[in-house]
């Protein structure tokens, strides 16, 4: 188990690196699961440890936003101000982006090539 | 320690025992709330655990800045979480390879649409700068969002609470838009609803079925990967 904490502790390390180091402004997390996707890649499945590691952790990812939520608490005078153009944008920009992409991609996966793909097993 | 501290749980939630232990409390409390109400999507476990937070620092009289070191641990682990979505993402290598079309074809859609629909409207609106740049991330699953948050000069703490309502609404209307817009793919509905509305959206399209479920997990960690990259380089270009 511990070798896999340090894989994704080292792969979370190089990304920050990475991102510190180089003008890259990809947040090093990001660049860590690309490091670590491709470790993945090249031994070719995923160890047992690991697995479990990642299930465990994402399985309860919800709580991991907690103390980084609560810090709306500074910023409420920002949110009573905006409220109007925020709520517009969660709840209009949302429900547009689902529309926009349903619409567009079934109407172009439509096509006859298409239809093919879209009897394949998925 | 002296007593007067301890007469209050202000002085109290400098302790990271207290403060990770409170938290994990607050977690659990809010899970078993959504268990008792399953079908209620505004019961989001993290946002009525931040709303239990909040009070306590409130009623208490704690400041943010006392609480947030003291928390930083679970706050911490958020970067090897990020890093370890790739062992979802190389399990459904298969499912990549076999869906490849319409999987880059809805991220091609979705990516773009889903920050200018947003961006745009809080624009036209007349919303702050900071509230526009905390905006541009919210269909980006909470971790990623956080750090692209904070690389594009947005505010962390509003993009975790956008992020968790744009979640909520997805999963709240999501399916219903793309059943009214007679799509009945159910590859694209996974697709549409993981890409807009994240992880919350996610759980929502595998109450609908396997596949959709499937789908919308690539959806949301692909947007998240992509716009990481794209947004940085695009406010780069602006800025």
């Amino acid at each position: 188990m511990i070798e896999e904490v340090a894989r994704a502790v080292l792969c979370l390390a190089l990304g920050e690196v990475v991102a510190r180091t180089t003008a890259i402004r990809i947040p090093g997390a990001v660049i860590g699961l690309v490091l670590l996707y491709a470790n993945l890649q090249w031994i070719g499945r995923v160890p047992d440890a690991l697995g479990s590691l990642a299930d465990g952790i994402l399985k309860n990812l919800g709580l991991l936003f907690v103390p980084a939520g609560v810090g709306i608490i500074g910023y409420l005078h920002l949110v009573q101000s905006d409220l109007v153009p925020i709520a517009a944008a969660l709840l209009g920009g949302t429900v547009v982006t689902i529309g926009v992409v349903a619409l567009v991609a079934d109407r172009l996966t439509r096509s006859p090539q298409a239809m093919e793909a879209q009897n394949a097993p998925t | 320690m002296h007593l007067h501290e301890l007469s209050a749980l202000s002085g109290l939630l400098n302790q990271p025992s207290i403060a990770i232990g409170i938290t994990i409390l607050a977690y659990v409390a809010a899970l078993r709330l959504q268990r008792r109400f399953p079908t209620n999507p505004a019961l989001n476990p993290t946002l009525v655990a931040i709303l239990m937070i909040v009070g306590l620092l409130a009623l208490t009289g704690t400041p943010y800045e006392d609480y947030v070191p003291s928390a930083g641990f679970i706050h911490f682990l958020l970067g090897p979480a990020v890093v370890l979505l790739a062992v979802p993402l190389y399990r459904q290598t298969a499912l990549i390879r076999a869906s490849g079309g319409v999987i880059a074809l809805a991220l091609a859609i979705g990516v773009p649409v889903g920050v200018a629909t947003a961006v745009g409207a809080a624009c036209l609106l007349g919303a702050h700068p900071e509230t526009l740049l905390s905006l541009a991330p919210k269909s980006v699953t909470t971790g990623i969002a956080l750090g692209l948050s904070q690389s594009i000069g947005g505010i962390p703490a509003l993009t975790a609470v956008f992020v968790i309502m744009t979640g909520i609404t997805g999963a709240v209307f999501g399916p219903a838009v793309v059943r009214c817009l007679g799509v009945r793919d159910p590859r694209i509905l996974g697709l549409s609803v993981g890409i807009s509305a994240h992880g919350i959206g996610t759980a929502r399209a595998f109450q609908i079925g396997e596949v959709p479920g499937a789908f919308a997990s690539l959806g949301m960690s692909l947007n998240g990967v992509i716009t990481a990259v794209v947004l940085p380089l695009c406010m780069g270009a602006f800025a």
